[in-house]
């Protein structure tokens, strides 16, 4: 299948997550995030002490090949990981972006990889289409002197890349539930509906464990009722209208992805429905402009930031040059990064915009 | 003045396939009102001339007439708007359809596509009451009839037509000596009407009874065209096709039973199935030849089949040299050391796209194998010892079995289970589809079997053939053994009295 | 006793009622094959009263069954007759989603609900017309054909749509999918569900071609010899079955609001299980459309249940495996029996 935010760290690295919230603030793109989080993350007061003297900047420095290798882009939030990335390269005159081909079948990218540490590019971007089994490839890049930022979907040794950066599923859930319980906290016997995505993916496993974990916290609500749809617009339709069968009346939904939720968002119009809240997931522009537009369901979505490819060229360009990261005391690039899913509202709609992917 | 240009003329017909020239100038002429007959070994061209004839072949060269005037039959349809219905031996029946159904396919009674159904019953009714068998519920899938049964309908659908000329491919195989009659009749019938029939059948005593006149085709050629019917002697029919002097022998039977026989190797005990035959107790010795006759439908397939353990039984116990034998399981009996030649070699035996090596070993793989790899080499010998035993023809284990005669395919089948060290033989009509040159052959090629001491279980429609190779006799009669004697004490009407009329045994 | 052969039977007295049915052709035959799995929905419905009453038996749910089971249902409809004509189509899901995607390109929202249908139908006719030319003069063997072009329009959807959702602007279209067009209360993707099973009984009952079609399934070597066109069917049959993904693609746009890429997955097996299900031979010669549209009823139902009560995925496919062995074993007994 075609899905895409394929974070596999164990769900215990969940626990991990608040620290593991590296700020990192040299792009636009990023001083967005830095602004989100902010909003609930307060590790961050010493900026200001930031005293390396070699940090990366926008400044033409010393010319970096940078090869990038991703899954097909069959979806939209993938679709915006190449947009971003080739975005952002271009941005930089010193950067050279390889970009391979897409590939869903680990066979060929690992070929992809392959041919780009033959070509000797300075350093390698990855997002596998399936870490577990790219691992090998990253390893040999490593042994080859080429430093690997992977991107999401993680490696399954940490000998295999250089830096990791991606999305927080887990975290997605969480802040999920979070905003959905602040919207009820003061109704009672609130009830609560969940469209979840590919359910034998882990992903979708850890996003309903923070969903449920932040719900806990809420004693008046109560989740009534999950479905799994599979990232398509069609069984977004079609678990969608099940859903709105089965409780006849419900105060809030959350649905994982905001390209099923095409799908869903035409199941309600269907039934006529409108008694509730919508959050989505992941960010996708048409969601933001629901948001902005303020005429229907949808109130909010969870962030699965694609500008996470942004980021890693970024991480890539300053490996190559061998300079640290702005806004932290460390000399070094962190060994990992795991992103903010933000909650985007109306409130703060338009920061995001930008990054909404088609 | 000519005299009036006869019904159909085939002049020169050439038809040529990957390898093979299957007709090599063939001439045919067919008058209307007449019966005329194809005599022909199988391989001989037959198939290949009535396919031209229905439009399923296109010939290479030579020309068609009809009433006179050149044709050509690009397709089925256009033979059958002529007049000319085909009616195959096997396969032009659709099991699935109902009798009206398949009376009617390619023909449908319909208007502007939508089928008139109550129409096409009411004249599949009349059609099937003017062949005698109003019995046949018009309605019934063709698959639930009898072989009996699907004939009548495949003759039902040729009569659907406005027929000039119906041709028929051993119609006869399939049917019982009463049906056979009733055919006869329906062909008198025709006749009487106008129609010219070509008639194609291995049975010469019919050819003799309904027969005008007879072409006979050798190898892609004509043998011998109209020769009469009912004057010309037997064996220059068998000469001409066979392209030798070919008396209808059976081998020598051994002396005498030895006095002392040995212990029988195959044993049944009262062994039934319920509705298909009644107890049946059996004794067949190492070396001996036992037939069954029978009708179709007396139960004489069904007890092949049960021995073989592809039918569970419901009372009674098989023994193999005094052990009984595992019921309604093929592994066990073919453990055992129980063979059989089934009716229907081609789907029930033969792999026909495969070698003859492949199809000899495949019931004794295991014994030229080595951890799951084939030892093809001494697979090959094995196979070809046994195959030059039979007289295979010809002598390649390469060749695929489909490009075989009936014969050797048989040959094949029989040497698959004597790679098997089969103890006892089931055959099931060994010499259904085998021209009249091979079955001698093929009858030394079964008695030498027996004398090397396997057992040999017969069964066929042909009573002359049960009575000249088989030691002893069983006449079955509604799945039960109405007489039991040594064949040399029977002679055919004996049988058949006793297969039709059931009278007491002695 | 033999009047002239050529002779027209229709000129003989009536027969005798020797056969009790003298109604039409099959309709005994079809009550007890299609008992089953009437069966089975009963049995479902009674599970669904019986655990939410309040929502399953009512007639929004009823609407909601139908309307679920539309789409794949007139899928279903053409691969039935694929099937029966003894060949499969597995490209079906990529035709839908060719289909649904090329007809929301925004070239072609340009030029309205027409144009949107046009396209998806000729998009459908015309994957099925390569599949039915691979097929019938190709030759090739169907599983094979139709693979390749299950891969090729999975691709070529791909590329147009870049794997973007494609969404419909388009207001006449979107209208049809929602309450204030709905006839009496029936939505009109249901109509057509209907239009198009009435219709495809009808053909395979009633018809030359559907005969034929069962003549071609049965024994293709017969039916040649019986003067059809066996070639010329198959096509036909492919070029049906292309054809019903172009409405069932146009059906999806509808419901959805969209099309994308991923549509149609795995709607070539849920037509193959529902047409199986429905007592249609997998090796052809055998089928009804009747059967086929219960089958699909049964997997909707089911998935309809097991949402209301809340049940997820997993316990969703091991019932949808479950019905599938047991239709298929009952209907073998019922067989040999």
């Amino acid at each position: 299948m075609t899905d895409t935010h394929g974070n596999q760290h164990s769900s215990h690295n969940a626990d991990n997550t608040s620290r593991r919230n590296m700020l990192f603030g040299t792009a636009a793109a990023g001083a967005a995030l830095f602004a989100a989080g902010c909003t609930s993350n307060k590790s961050n007061d010493d900026k200001e002490e930031a005293g390396q003297a070699n940090v990366a900047d926008d400044k033409p420095g010393k010319k970096v090949t940078i090869g990038f290798a991703g899954p097909q882009a069959d979806h939209g939030w993938l679709n915006a990981i190449n947009d971003q990335a080739k975005r952002r390269a271009g941005k930089y005159q010193d950067v050279t972006l390889e970009a391979t081909e897409g590939s869903n079948d680990n066979a060929q990218q690992v070929g992809q990889i392959e041919t780009l540490i033959n070509k000797k590019v300075d350093v390698l971007v990855i997002l596998p289409a399936d870490g577990k089994a790219l691992t090998q490839v990253g390893l040999k890049a490593m042994r080859a002197g080429i430093p690997v930022v992977n991107l999401d979907r993680v490696f399954a040794s940490q000998q295999a890349y250089r830096c990791w950066i991606g999305g927080d599923n887990y975290g997605m859930g969480l802040n999920a539930g979070r905003y959905i319980g602040e919207q009820l906290k003061d109704k009672k016997n609130a009830k609560v509906v969940e469209l979840a995505g590919i359910d034998n993916l882990e992903l979708t496993r850890q996003r309903t464990e923070g969903f449920d974990d932040a719900l806990k916290n809420y004693p008046n609500i109560k989740k009534v009722a999950r479905q799994a749809a599979e990232f398509t617009v069609e069984s977004g339709q079609s678990k969608m209208a099940q859903l709105l069968r089965a409780e006849t009346k419900f105060d809030a939904l959350w649905n994982h992805d905001d390209d099923q939720g095409v799908g869903a968002e035409r199941a309600i119009k269907q039934a006529g429905r409108d008694e509730f809240l919508m959050v989505g997931g992941a960010g996708s522009r048409r969601v933001m402009d629901a948001i902005k537009a303020d005429n229907s369901v949808i109130k909010a979505t969870v962030l699965y930031p694609p500008t996470m490819a942004a980021s890693a060229i970024d991480l890539a360009r300053a490996l190559g040059q061998g300079k640290g990261v702005g806004g932290l005391a460390e000399f070094e690039i962190p060994a990992s990064m795991t992103l903010y899913s933000a909650v985007v509202t109306k409130d703060n709609v338009d920061e995001y915009l930008p990054t909404g992917f088609k | 003045m000519a005299p009036p240009a006869p019904l159909l003329t085939m002049t020169r017909i050439t038809k040529t396939f990957p390898g093979v020239r299957a007709l090599d100038g063939v001439d045919l002429d067919v008058e209307a009102g007449e019966v005329h007959c194809l005599l022909g070994q199988n391989g001989a061209g037959k198939s290949t001339l009535i396919k031209v004839l229905a439009g399923a072949h296109q010939p290479d060269e030579g020309e068609i007439r009809w009433q006179g005037e050149p044709v050509r039959l690009p397709t089925p349809v256009a033979a059958m708007r002529l007049g000319i219905a085909t009616i195959y031996q096997e396969l032009d029946l659709v099991e699935h359809l109902s009798v009206t159904e398949n009376i009617f396919l390619g023909n449908e009674v319909a208007t502007r596509g939508f089928i008139r159904a109550r129409d096409a019953r009411t004249r599949a009714t009349g059609l099937l009451r003017r062949l005698g068998h109003p019995e046949i519920d018009p309605d019934v899938a063709v698959g639930a009839l009898s072989a009996a049964g699907q004939q009548i309908v495949s003759m039902a659908r040729a009569l659907s037509h406005d027929v000039r000329l119906i041709v028929m491919d051993e119609p006869s195989a399939a049917l019982d000596p009463d049906e056979v009659s009733n055919l006869f009749r329906i062909v008198g019938g025709l006749t009487a009407d106008g129609v010219a029939v070509v008639y194609i059948s291995h049975r010469l005593e019919e050819i003799r009874r309904i027969g005008d006149r007879v072409s006979v085709l050798k190898d892609g050629r004509v043998a011998a065209v109209g020769m009469p019917a009912r004057t010309t002697e037997t064996r220059e029919f068998v000469a001409l096709m066979t392209g030798r002097d070919v008396q209808y022998a059976f081998p020598e039977r051994p002396s005498a039973p030895a006095p002392a026989a040995p212990a029988p190797v195959l044993r049944t005990e009262g062994l039934t199935r319920a509705g298909e035959f009644a107890p049946l107790d059996l004794e067949l010795r190492p070396g001996e030849i036992v037939g069954l006759a029978g009708l179709v439908g007396s139960g004489r397939s069904e007890i092949l089949e049960t021995l073989s353990g592809a039918r569970r039984p419901t009372a009674g116990r098989v023994l193999i040299d005094g052990k009984p034998l595992r019921p309604g399981n093929v592994t066990a009996a073919v453990r055992a050391g129980v063979g059989l030649a089934p009716e229907e070699r081609k789907s029930q035996a033969l792999l026909m796209l495969e070698s003859v090596t492949s199809n000899v070993s495949v019931s004794a793989l295991p014994r030229f194998s080595r951890g799951g790899w084939i030892d093809r080499t001494g697979e090959r010998a094995a196979a070809r010892a046994h195959t030059r035993d039979l007289a295979l023809h010809p002598d390649d284990p390469g060749r695929p079995v489909r490009t075989l005669s009936g014969g050797n395919q048989q040959k094949v089948v029989l040497a698959r289970w004597l790679l098997r060290d089969c103890r006892v033989l089931l055959l099931d009509e060994p010499t259904r589809g085998v021209d009249v040159g091979a079955r001698a052959e093929l009858y030394t090629v079964i008695r030498r079997l027996a004398d090397s001491g396997v057992g040999v279980l017969l069964v066929s429609s042909e009573v002359p053939e049960v009575l000249g190779l088989a030691d002893r006799v069983l006449v079955l009669r509604e799945g039960r053994v109405v007489h039991t004697a040594p064949a040399r004490e029977l002679d055919e009407h004996r049988v058949l009295d006793l297969v039709m009329e059931g009278s007491p045994s002695c | 006793m033999l009047s002239s052969p050529s002779a027209d039977a229709v000129k003989e007295p009536a027969p005798p009622p020797t056969s009790p049915s003298r109604r039409g052709i099959s309709a005994p035959r079809v009550d007890l094959r299609h008992l089953s799995l009437v069966g089975v929905l009963v049995a479902l419905v009674i599970v669904g009263a019986a655990t939410k009453p309040e929502q399953f038996l009512t007639g929004d749910n009823l609407q909601l069954i139908l309307t679920q089971s539309s789409v794949i249902g007139v899928v279903t409809v053409g691969v039935t007759f694929v099937i029966i004509g003894g060949g499969i189509d597995l490209s079906v899901g990529a035709i839908v989603a060719l289909a649904s995607v090329w007809a929301t390109t925004v070239a072609t929202q340009e030029f309205g609900l027409g144009g949107m249908l046009l396209c998806s139908l000729a998009v459908g006719l015309g994957c099925g017309l390569v599949n039915g030319m691979l097929i019938a003069y190709g030759p090739m063997v169907p599983f094979i054909a139709t693979l390749a072009m299950l891969a090729s329009a999975r691709g070529l959807a791909l590329l147009i749509s870049d794997g973007k959702t494609q969404v419909v602007d388009v207001q006449s279209v979107l209208a049809l999918g929602v309450p204030d067009s709905y006839v009496l209360g029936v939505p009109p993707l249901v109509l057509v569900f209907a239009a198009v099973a009435v219709l495809g009984w009808l053909v395979l009952g009633r018809t030359t071609f559907g005969r034929r079609t069962v003549a071609v399934g049965g024994n293709a070597e017969a039916s040649r010899l019986a003067g059809i066109a066996v070639q010329r069917q198959r096509l036909l049959l492919y070029l049906l079955s292309g054809l019903c993904c172009g409405i069932a693609a146009f059906m999806l746009i509808v419901l959805t609001g969209s099309g994308q890429n991923t549509n149609g997955n795995l709607y070539e097996l849920d037509a193959i299980a529902a047409a199986i299900i429905g007592g249609t031979l997998l090796s052809g010669g055998r089928g009804t459309i009747t059967g086929s549209v219960l089958g699909v009823l049964v997997f909707t139902t089911i998935t309809n249940l097991f949402a209301l009560n809340n049940l997820q995925s997993d316990v969703q496919q091991i019932a949808k495996g479950a019905i599938i062995v047991a239709a298929v074993l009952v209907q073998k007994g019922r067989k040999t029996s």
